[in-house]
C-alpha cells in the first residue's frame, strides 16, 4: 500500500509515522475497514425493512378489524419483551431450518432420512448452507422485524396526533378516503412519528453490532481478531493484547454516527415540518 | 395436551437457574446505576461547566455506543491491565471475575440511560415552586429533599421503568462476551446449549423468550404499583404504560 507514495515522502515523514503507517494499511487493516460495508448496509437495509413492517404493524394495529387490531398489538408488545439478541440469533436459525424442512420433503430419500435420524438436517442432500450474504440478509429481516415493532407503536402513536380537524376538513372537501389517508393523513403523519422514528434508527444502529453473533466478519469480529495478543515463531510477540484500542476505536466509531445521524434527522424534521404549524416538532 | 407441552415444561424447568444469572445482574446494578444516575443528572445540569460538560459527554458517549462494544471494550481493558496491576494487587480474581465485571459494565451503561431521563425530568421540575421553597429560606439540601426529590422521581419514573425493562433484556448480552465459568449460564447460554443438543430451535427460544417476557412484565408490575404510590396524591394519574424510549 506504501509503494505508492514517492520516495521524497517516505524520506519526509520518517521512519517511525512510516512504520505505522505502513501497519495500519496492512491486507488485514484494509479488510476491517472494508467490513464496515456489512453494518452500514445491515443498517440501511434493517431500517428499511424496519420502516416497512413499522407502517404493516400500526396499519394493523388501528385496524377497524378486531382480530387485524389484535395481531398488531400482540406483534408490538411480543418482540419488545424479548431482548433483541435472542430474536436476531432465533429468526436466522429458525428460517434457515424452515427452508431444509420444505427442502427435505423433496430431495431427502428414506436410506438418507435414516442415517441422519434425529439429527440436523434432516438429510444431508438438504442442508442449506448460509455464506456471508444470506447472513446479512437474514440479519436485515430480523431487525427489520425486532425495530419495526417499535417503528409500529411510534407510527401509530403520530397518525393519532395528526389533528383530526386536518382530516375532517379533506373529508369536507370530498377526497375520498384512501385520499384521505395518503394525501392527508399518512403526508401528515411524518412530522409526527420523525422524533420517535429516530430513536428506533439510533436501535438499529447499535444493534449492527451483533452482526457478528451471526458468523458475519464485521467490524467487531475485525477488531477482536487484530488485537488480540500477536505471536509468530519467527518474529515472537509481535505486539500483547492492543484489543481495547480496536474497541475504543469501534466505540467512537459508533459515537460519530450517531453523531451524524442527529444532524441529519434534525434536518429532514426541518425540512418535513415546513409549512406545517406544528410547535417543537422536536 | 400434556405431551405437546412437557418438552416446554422441561426446558422452563431446566432454565430456571440461568434465569437466576440474568436476575442477578440486573439486580446487582440497576441500584449503583440508579444511584450514579441521580448525581450524573445534577452534574449534567450544574452551573460548573467543567463538570457539566464531563457528565454531558459521559452520556452521549455511553448512550451514543452499543452496549456489546462497551462490554468487549471494557472487559479487554480490565485484561490489558491484569499483569500490571490487578495481579500484584491480588485482586485478579475479584476484577476478573464475570459476576463483578457484568453488573459494573451493566451500571456504568445505565448510568448513562437513566441519568438523561432523570436530566429531562429535572429540566420539567415546577420552577415556582422551588422559588418559593427558597423564599421560605430552605438551604440547597432542603429544596432538594423536600421539592425537586418527589417532583423528579415521579416524572422520571415511567421511563425510568422502561430502562429498567431494557437493561434486564441487555444482560442477555453479557455471556456473549465474558467467560462463562463453569455451570454460571445464563438464559443465553442454556437456550444454546439445549439448541446444540437436538436442533429445536424454536422450542428452546421460546423457552428463554418466555423468561424474558415474564420477568419483564414482572418488573412493570412492581414499578407500577411503585408509581401508583407516587402519584397517589394526584387526582387522575395515569397509570404505567409499557412505552420505547431507550436510544
Amino acid at each position: 500500500m506504501l509503494d505508492i507514495l514517492p520516495q521524497w515522502m517516505k524520506d519526509g515523514i520518517g521512519d517511525d509515522l512510516l512504520f505505522w503507517l505502513g501497519y495500519f494499511t496492512n491486507g488485514k487493516h484494509l479488510t476491517w475497514y472494508a467490513s464496515v460495508q456489512y453494518t452500514l448496509a445491515a443498517a440501511l437495509f434493517g431500517a428499511l425493512t424496519a420502516l416497512v413492517m413499522g407502517l404493516a404493524g400500526a396499519a394493523l394495529r388501528n385496524a377497524r378489524f378486531g382480530p387485524a387490531r389484535l395481531v398488531g398489538a400482540l406483534y408490538i408488545n411480543m418482540v419488545r419483551g424479548v431482548p433483541d439478541v435472542l430474536f436476531f440469533l432465533f429468526f436466522p436459525l429458525a428460517f434457515e431450518q424452515l427452508v431444509e424442512l420444505i427442502r427435505a420433503q423433496a430431495v431427502c430419500t428414506p436410506e438418507g432420512l435414516a442415517a441422519n435420524a434425529g439429527q440436523w438436517p434432516p438429510c444431508d442432500a438438504a442442508n442449506w448452507f448460509l455464506g456471508t450474504p444470506e447472513y446479512l440478509a437474514l440479519a436485515c429481516v430480523s431487525l427489520g422485524i425486532v425495530y419495526g415493532a417499535f417503528a409500529a407503536s411510534v407510527i401509530s402513536g403520530a397518525m393519532n396526533a395528526v389533528p383530526r380537524g386536518q382530516l375532517e376538513a379533506a373529508r369536507a372537501f370530498g377526497f375520498s378516503r384512501a385520499q384521505v389517508l395518503w394525501r392527508f393523513h399518512i403526508r401528515q403523519m411524518w412530522i409526527y412519528a420523525l422524533p420517535g422514528l429516530s430513536n428506533v434508527w439510533m436501535l438499529i444502529i447499535k444493534a449492527t453490532s451483533l452482526l457478528s453473533l451471526l458468523q458475519i466478519a464485521d467490524i467487531v469480529l475485525w477488531a477482536d481478531r487484530l488485537g488480540a495478543p500477536n505471536f509468530t515463531r519467527s518474529a515472537g510477540l509481535v505486539h500483547p493484547d492492543w484489543r481495547w484500542g480496536y474497541y475504543l476505536v469501534l466505540l467512537v466509531f459508533y459515537i460519530l454516527v450517531t453523531f451524524l445521524s442527529e444532524k441529519v434527522f434534525a434536518a429532514v424534521t426541518r425540512w418535513a415540518g415546513r409549512g406545517m404549524s406544528v410547535a417543537n416538532p422536536a | 395436551m400434556t405431551d405437546l407441552f412437557a418438552p416446554l415444561l422441561n426446558d422452563l424447568a431446566i432454565l430456571a437457574r440461568p434465569a437466576l444469572f440474568n436476575i442477578y445482574f440486573a439486580f446487582a446494578s440497576i441500584p449503583i446505576g440508579f444511584v450514579l444516575a441521580i448525581f450524573m443528572a445534577l452534574g449534567k445540569a450544574s452551573r460548573n461547566a467543567l463538570v457539566s460538560s464531563l457528565c454531558r459527554g459521559y452520556i452521549y458517549a455511553f448512550r451514543g455506543s452499543p452496549f456489546f462494544i462497551q462490554l468487549f471494550m471494557f472487559y479487554s481493558l480490565a485484561l490489558a491491565f491484569n499483569l500490571s496491576l490487578w495481579k500484584p494487587l491480588g485482586i485478579d480474581g475479584i476484577v476478573l471475575n464475570p459476576l463483578v465485571l457484568g453488573p459494573a459494565i451493566l451500571a456504568l451503561n445505565t448510568t448513562a440511560y437513566s441519568a438523561e431521563i432523570f436530566y429531562g425530568a429535572l429540566m420539567t421540575v415546577p420552577r415556582g415552586e422551588v422559588e418559593a421553597a427558597r423564599a421560605f429560606g430552605m438551604t440547597r439540601s432542603q429544596q432538594f429533599r423536600s421539592v425537586v426529590w418527589p417532583h423528579l422521581i415521579r416524572l422520571a419514573w415511567p421511563a425510568y421503568t422502561n430502562e429498567v425493562v431494557f437493561l434486564f433484556h441487555a444482560t442477555a448480552l453479557v455471556y456473549f462476551t465474558l467467560p462463562v465459568i463453569d455451570d454460571q449460564k445464563d438464559l443465553m447460554n442454556m437456550a444454546g446449549e439445549l439448541f446444540e443438543k437436538d436442533y429445536n430451535a424454536v422450542l428452546h427460544f421460546s423457552a428463554a423468550a418466555l423468561y424474558f417476557l415474564a420477568i419483564s412484565l414482572a418488573i412493570f408490575l412492581v414499578f407500577g404499583l411503585v408509581y401508583r404510590h407516587l402519584t397517589r396524591h394526584m387526582p387522575g394519574a395515569v397509570p404505567l404504560r409499557f412505552r420505547m424510549n431507550r436510544s
